[in-house]
């Protein structure tokens, strides 16, 4: 019974539907399943588990790297992680987010490990080379999509983790403050105070590093 | 700047970004959307945020290789902690050793000079073997026999 409630006690938001709702507690209820089974010993089980979320993490992951190879091992060795702890699972939060946790924090042990990679766009000439500065904080609708993505990265490579981590799941990943929160094991007041600075500091390394792209006034 | 209901701009700045992650409760947000209509700074600021949105743009979605789950599966099984391969830089975690330890050779080194330099040892002249000049063995024993005769000693400066 514990576990059947520790389950649905998920994120919710006011604005889901009843449809919704109900699709993420019968989701829950397979995946308490799944985590028992795996912990029986059953490895189609733990193969079931990860086949439901290895999307998810691996464009997680791919927010913080291009190389496919580490992706793929971060991945990895989240998954890794998460069956040896398998059994610190109590249902407090889905599955999802316990392993989106850990999953985050992988990524970030590895990033350290690697060392950050130095930001080589200062020099780029095809950045050098785009023209016109926008006004507010808004890229130039000529700079191509892949450039954007390419520039935003190296920003939020050079952020500190708590406000990158913060970032993308907000940004790249649309989570509710709530979800974040649960995540991170923080308050939603934390969330909010830590995004309005994560983002301040988006701008002023966009406008350091990048300066083409400073705006004409304050933001 | 305050407007009628006292909310100012610095309290309506500070909600705005959680006001377009439309994270605001309805209490929060109505004030704040009257502010907007009456400040034109605020409204501009407002903007500035939306603007800046338009960074995070989607990232390409990465194709799972074939096979994944059921490998982790069978790793996880066999025991592997899937402590991933780490590409760091081949000179990075060296460096930093290579520098201490050389710092402490130097270090050594210096404390060595130090104490060779306090020690008394006999230099120079003193540590001759010979007095400069070839003798044949017949020479030399004479001179032995000569230093036990009590005859001049070859070694300078002792008074007899």
């Amino acid at each position: 019974m514990g576990l059947v409630m520790g389950a649905l006690a998920m994120t919710t938001n006011s604005n889901d539907s009843h449809e919704e709702r109900t699709s993420r507690s019968a989701q829950a209820r397979e995946d308490a399943l799944l985590v028992e089974e795996t912990l029986a010993g059953n490895q189609l089980s733990f193969q079931l588990l990860v086949e439901r979320y290895q999307e998810r993490l691996f464009a997680l992951a791919r927010h913080y790297t291009k190389n496919p190879v580490e992706i793929e091992d971060v991945v990895q060795e989240s998954f890794l992680k998460a069956f040896r702890r398998l059994d610190t699972f109590h249902h407090q939060s889905s599955f999802y987010t316990w392993i989106y946790r850990i999953a985050t924090n992988t990524i970030l042990d590895f990033l350290k490990r690697r060392g950050r990679s130095p930001i080589q766009s200062v020099e780029d000439p095809e950045v050098l080379a785009r023209p016109e500065p926008t006004d507010g904080f808004a890229p130039n609708v000529n700079i191509e999509r892949e450039e954007i993505a390419e520039v935003t990265h190296k920003v939020l490579a050079e952020l500190p983790d708590i406000f990158r981590t913060v970032l993308v799941m907000r940004e790249f990943e649309e989570r509710s403050y709530q979800e974040i929160a649960d995540v991170l094991g923080i308050s939603i007041g934390t969330v909010e105070s830590r995004l309005f600075r994560a983002r301040a500091r988006f701008r002023e390394r966009l406008t350091k590093d990048f300066p083409e792209f400073s705006p004409g006034g304050d933001a | 700047m305050k407007n009628s209901n006292d909310f100012t701009c610095d309290e309506a700045r500070a909600l705005v970004p959680a006001y377009l992650d439309g994270e605001l409760s309805a209490d929060r947000a109505s004030p704040l959307r009257q502010h907007l209509m009456e400040c034109a700074d605020c409204r501009t600021k407002t903007q500035a945020h939306k603007a800046q949105r338009h960074w995070f743009v989607p990232t390409p979605e990465v194709s799972v290789p074939d096979g994944f789950a059921a490998r982790v599966a069978r790793r996880a099984f066999q025991g592997d902690t899937g402590e991933a391969p780490v590409t760091a830089e081949p000179l990075a975690p060296i460096l930093p050793f290579v520098l201490r330890m050389t710092a402490a050779a130097a270090a050594l080194l210096l404390v060595l000079s130090g104490v060779i330099r306090a020690v008394d040892v006999p230099t120079g002249g003193q540590l001759r073997a010979d007095d400069g000049a070839t003798m044949s063995l017949e020479e030399a024993l004479n001179r032995l026999e000569a230093m036990d005769n009590g005859e001049g000693r070859p070694s300078e400066g002792l008074d007899r």
